[in-house]
Order: C-alpha cells, then structure tokens, then sequence
C-alpha cells in the first residue's frame, strides 16, 4: 500500500474511535474537535452507503463499457481475452490514479475498479489457457487457480481490501483440492495459515486494512480446517467435489471416521475457547457457528429426537443461554466479568440494527397471501421460518 | 488490540486532550481488555426465536390429529401469553419519544411472543375457520397486532416485521421480491406495492412532522420506497404496455425523492432513487436505440452511469458539508 493509504487509515481508526466516544458521552465536542485536529482528514470518506452506491455505479460503467466494445468489435476467442486484459489494465490505471487522489480514494470507487481490474484479467487468462490446446483441462484449471490466488493477494497487498485476501485464501484452497492428498494439504495449510495470520492481527506495522484481511485469512483457514475434519466431509467426500476430473474415491478407515468425529467434536470448542482467552469477539463468533454446524453434524447422524424437538430444545437452549449470560453480566460488579460486557461500549449500533430489521423482516415474514392458493391452509410458523402464516398444505 | 488507536490514546493523553481516567477507559477498550458481547447475545436471542417457531410450526403439523385442536391453540396461546407477561412486567412507560429497551432480550422476547400470538391465530383460523372465505385478512390483524406492540413498546424490528406483513397480506411478499416481480399476476401486485409504498412513506413523513415516534421514519421510509420505487421499475421492466407511462411516473418519484433526501440528509433514500432511475433510463436507451447490436445502447448506459457517478459525488460533499 502507499504510505500516504496508510497514514490516512491511520487517522481514521482514531478519528473513528473518536466519533464512538463522543456517541457515548464520553467525551465533548471541543474535545472531539481537538481530536479531529490532531488528526486531520485530508480527503473526504463518505458513509457505507454512498461508497456501496459508487461502487455500483462504478461496476455499471466498467461492465456497460465492456459491453459495448465487446459487441462493436465482435472479437473472437483470443481477441476477448486481449479485450479483457485491455480493461483490466485500464481499471488499474483507474484505480491507481483514484488511490492518489485523496477526494476520491476512499469513495468506493478505487475499490471497485481494483476488484473489476483482478476479475477481468482472470477472465481474460481463463479464455486464453481454454484456447491453448498444448494446456490439458486439469493443467489449465491448476494454471487459473494458482493465478486467481497469487493474482488476489498481489492486490490485498497494493490495495488492502480484506474482500480480495478472502478471495486468495478460496482459491488457494480449491488449487489444494486438486491434487492428491487435498484433504490432508487442507489441514496442514490451514493450520500454518491460521498461525501465521494470528501473529498478524494486532501487528502495528500493517495498515488497519491489512490486519482487517488477516483476519479474513484466519477465519478462512479456521473454516479450511474445521471442513477438511469434519467427519461429514469425510463421509461424503466433499473436497472430492472441487475436483471432477480425480480418479474414484477409496473409502476411509473407521480409525479414520473416529478421529474425524472427536475433531468434528473438539475443533469448534477449541476455537470458543481461543476466543473466550483471547477476548476476540469474531473467534467466538466463528466458535459458536462451528458449534451448531457439528451439532448439526450429530443430528444427521444420530437421530435423537423428532425435528420438532431438536429444534424446540435447541431454540429454548439458546434463548436460556443468552438470557443467563446476559444477566450474569448485567449483575457483575462494573457490569462486566472477565472483560465481557454487554454495554454497547463506543461501537455504532446503526448497522447492527439494520442488520436486525432486515433479518427479522426476511425471514419472519409471513407468505404473501396472493402468492399462495386458493385453498386455505397452515404453514408451520408462516414464512420462510417463522411468523404467522397462510399457505402452504397443513 | 487496536494498536493505532492505543497510539492515538497515548499521544492524546500526553497532549492534555484526554484526562487520565479518559485515556484509562479508551484504552482498555482498544487493548481488547473490555470487550462487548452485546452482538453475541442478540445473534443467540434470534437464532433461538427463529429455532422455536420453525419448531413449533413442524410439531403442530404433525401432531395436530393426535393431539387434539383445542389443545394445541391453548398451549401456543399459554406460551405466547407468558412472553408477553413477562414483556408487558418488564417494560418501561410509553413515551412518543426513543424509549431504551430495558434489557438486550427484550426485544427477542416480544417478537417470540408476537410470532407464536400469529402462528396461534394462523392455526385457529385454519381448524375454526373464523374468517370464512376472508381468511387472508387474519395477516390484517397480525399486522394491526403488531403495530400497536411496535408502538407500545418501542420495537424497530417488530414494526419492519408489522410493514413486511401488511404487505404479505396485500400479496406482496418483501423477502421474495423476485417472486411477485416477475409473477403472471404482475399488475395487481405492482399497483398493491406502489399504493403500499406511497402508505409508508405518508407514515414517515408523518412521524417526523408530528414528532411521534420520528425515529420509526426510517424503517417506514426504506420500507416504502423499496415498494413505491420497485413497484415502478418493475412496471418499467416488465409491463408491456404502457411502460412509458410507467417510466414518467418513476422519474418524477425519483426525482423529488433524490430532491427531498439530498435536503433531509437521507443517504439511504438517495441511493435507493438513483439506483431506479438508472434502471428505468437504461430501460429508456434500449428502446430509443433499437439496434443493440451496435452496443450504442451499452455505450450509453456507461455515460449515463459516469453522469449518475458525478451526481452522487456531487450530493454526498453537498450532504457531508451541511
């Protein structure tokens, strides 16, 4: 990244933390405007939904651009792919240029030309190593993966978007999968890479950005892991489906379905507790979502009870488990135990709550009455999941 | 640990802009020494709510016949009256101002006790038949129960769930907008979202110039244009007569709402107009140029977008300044 990137994300992390104290009334406005001064803004950051909306806009010119030249020239196969290159370049060019400027760096622009100019350059090699007949289809397949992650991380590197660390990790993952022994690549790469991005996370010498993508890079391989252990991945072999062109499947050993089924079993407590020690609120996240995928896991496999009552005695549990740990916390002395609290703290709640209402509204709502039969009837909770309902069969 | 920020701490504090205790809070915030879960416990509070309806909509499915209907309509109602207990005990005074939520729970209990009050009316209306051949209009009275609550007491999300049910009961399912979109029965559907649309956005503007609860003004607001606005765009897109007609009458809506919001200072609102007018003017090219092979009418769309891009620069610095 420039060093000019930086210093900005730099001031902006405090600015930012700054604005979340003045929320709370922790600190007044002749303060919070010292702090501005001490940390000047020289260019202008919109909110998230002007930059959502630029980008937007951003990919509507870039792909009608394209479209028109694509249908002027009528190019043929290898002429495409030079097309593609062709704008490609011109979107690094843009987002180069953008990146300078401080007015436009952080409007959502840059990043959305970066993202377009990694994409179309990868569609322009897909067409050209598709065309290459001296390039077998596994080859080729290997060649595209290996430049999609390489390509992704040189960019996360220029431009620090968390997004295109994510989207390197994917593909380094899926070129994993293609060879012999993927399976075991996952877990051995997975591990190093959780290692290495962990030891990144609270690294003053990179950019807020760029520890906000080791981040990505750590959950992705936690996720590279948990996948690759899972005893239903093993099961049913779900790596073998990243790579069509491998040879039959030898079935596992039960040793193998054992230590597979104690993984799926310890990995998701073992990261809820790295989270609990460490105090990070994405690992416990992370932790509680690996929790349900392998007692999801257990359900397929073992048929304990009805639908119904799973579903009840799950709801019921987690209701009483965030009822009790929010009162347990609300009572602790200072409002706080072991460093958790259920304060707001200085965060902005405003996305959360949009998060909530389009949460709630999505899934909850009922089906729409025209939409549905003639025929009266009950759907059980009413909509996709949920709320009262009127149709469906009962 | 946020270490720009502890930085940023330490050089406040030497600069005399923090105090000490200040500097000792901020910083054990940004160390990660003091760490919120409030996001934690509203995710588990959902996830179960969603688990326990799902469950108790499969149970009565399938055990409805051994059960027996009275039973079943008394225990949903027995456990969505403890809920509502427990909310009504807990809850505190009305007030037409921002009320805070006495607890992180409390508004997950409400909305558990407010699904199970209408899956209950859903499944009497289905044994009892109440309604007769009206039996759509039960979700009328889910949606009227549930604005009352969201007034009462202080709820964002069960009013979005209040909005998003009206609509349903009119035909128009918000979270599969796809679905109606693109239906055989498009025109009645469309005319029910614009007229929806327009109903919500009144109640925005209502809520703000009255001063009663005018903080509901956004959901009312983003609720109402994504039904005005889609309802537009999609008589541009797909009606096939008259959809010049239909374009018009977007324009000037996405004209006096990017007037009006660019005013208010309303990002969301701006965004959602420009994103329809856009459509609804790519709509237009496509039609005036006729030869597509040409990729003039792409070429166009691509200024058009540049120009879209010099507006919105131009109205978030307008915003950003004011």
């Amino acid at each position: 990244m420039r060093p000019d990137s930086i210093a900005w994300e730099r001031g902006a992390e405090v600015r930012a933390a700054a604005d979340g104290w003045t929320r709370a009334g922790a600190i007044d406005a002749p303060t919070l405007e010292a702090i501005r001064n001490a940390y000047p803004d020289p260019g202008v950051t919109p909110s998230a939904v002007w930059r959502v909306l630029t980008a937007v806009m951003v990919t509507a010119v870039v792909l009608c651009t394209f479209g028109a030249f694509v249908l002027a020239t009528r190019p043929r196969e290898v002429g495409l792919s030079l097309l593609l290159w062709f704008f490609g370049a011109a979107c690094v060019v843009a987002t180069e240029r953008l990146e300078v400027s401080p007015r436009f760096a952080r409007r959502g622009a840059a990043g959305a030309a970066a993202f377009w100019s990694v994409l179309l350059f990868l569609g322009g090699l897909g067409l050209l190593l598709h065309e290459i007949p001296a390039i077998r289809g596994e080859d080729a397949l290997r060649l595209f993966l290996l430049m999609s992650a390489l390509s992704w991380a040189a960019a996360c590197w220029r431009w620090g978007s968390p997004l295109f660390a994510g989207l390197s990790v994917a593909s380094f993952l899926v070129l994993l999968a293609q060879v012999p022994f993927g399976r075991v690549l996952w877990i051995v790469v997975g591990v190093v890479l959780t290692g290495a991005a962990a030891q990144r996370l609270d690294d003053g010498a990179l950019s807020p950005s760029q520890r906000r993508a080791a981040m990505v890079v750590l959950l992705a391989a936690v996720a590279a892991v948990y996948v690759a252990l899972n005893i239903c991945s093993l099961d049913q072999d779900l790596l073998q489906r990243l790579r069509p062109l491998a040879p039959q499947r030898v079935v596992p050993s039960a040793v193998l379905f054992a230590g597979a089924a104690v993984a799926t079993a310890v990995l998701p407590l073992g990261v809820l507790a790295w989270g609990w020690r460490s105090r990070r609120t994405v690992l416990l996240d992370a932790g509680i979502v690996l929790v349900a995928l392998s007692l999801v896991t257990l359900r397929y496999y073992v048929h304990i009870a009805p639908t119904w009552a799973v579903l009840l005695v799950s709801g019921a549990t987690l209701v009483a488990l965030a009822l009790a740990i929010e009162r347990a916390l609300r009572r602790a002395p200072g409002g706080e135990q072991a460093g958790f609290t259920t304060d707001a703290l200085f965060s902005d709640d405003r996305g959360q709550r949009v998060l909530q209402v389009v949460a709630v509204a999505g899934t909850l709502t009922p089906a729409a009455t025209a939409a549905a039969s003639a025929e009266k009837s009950f759907v059980p909770g009413g909509g996709a999941s949920g709320g009262a309902g009127a149709s469906g069969k009962f | 640990m946020n270490p720009d920020v502890v930085a940023g701490i330490s050089r406040l504090r030497r600069e005399g802009t923090l105090s000490t205790e200040q500097a000792a809070l901020f910083s054990r915030v940004a160390r990660r020494e003091l760490v919120s879960v409030r996001v934690e416990i509203r995710a588990l509070l959902y996830l179960g709510v969603l688990l326990l309806t799902s469950g108790v909509g499969i149970f009565v499915v399938e055990h409805h016949a051994d059960i027996g209907r009275w039973a079943i309509a008394g225990s949903i109602a027995v456990a969505s009256a403890a809920c509502l207990a427990w909310v009504i005990r807990s809850s505190p005074s009305f007030a037409w101002r921002e009320v805070e939520s006495p607890s992180v729970a409390f508004d997950y209990v409400l909305l558990l006790g407010l699904l199970l009050f209408a899956s209950d009316l859903a499944y009497v209306e289905a044994q009892f038949t109440l309604l007769g051949p009206r039996w759509a209009h039960h979700l009328l009275v889910v949606a009227s129960v549930y604005v009352v609550a969201a007034y009462r007491w202080d709820s964002r999300v069960v009013l979005s769930l209040a909005l998003s049910t009206f609509a349903a009961w009119r035909g128009v399912s918000v979270s599969v907008m796809a679905r109606w979109l693109g239906s055989a029965d498009g025109s009645e559907l469309r005319a029910n979202a614009v007229v929806l649309g327009l109903l919500y956005v009144i109640a925005a503007m209502l809520s703000v110039r009255l001063d009663r609860k005018a903080h509901f003004e956004e959901i009312f607001g983003n609720a109402g244009l994504l039904l005005l606005l889609g309802g537009l765009v999609s008589g541009v897109l797909l009606s096939d007569l008259g959809w010049g007609i239909w374009l018009v009458a977007l324009l000037v809506v996405a004209a006096a709402v990017m007037w009006i919001s660019s005013r208010a200072g309303r990002a969301a609102y701006f965004a959602e107009a420009v994103l329809a007018a856009y459509v609804g003017l790519v709509r237009l090219l496509v039609a005036l140029v006729g030869d597509q092979a040409t990729g003039l009418p792409f070429l166009l769309a691509a200024f058009l977008g540049i120009g879209a891009l010099a507006l919105v620069f131009a109205t978030s610095r307008r915003m950003a300044g004011r």
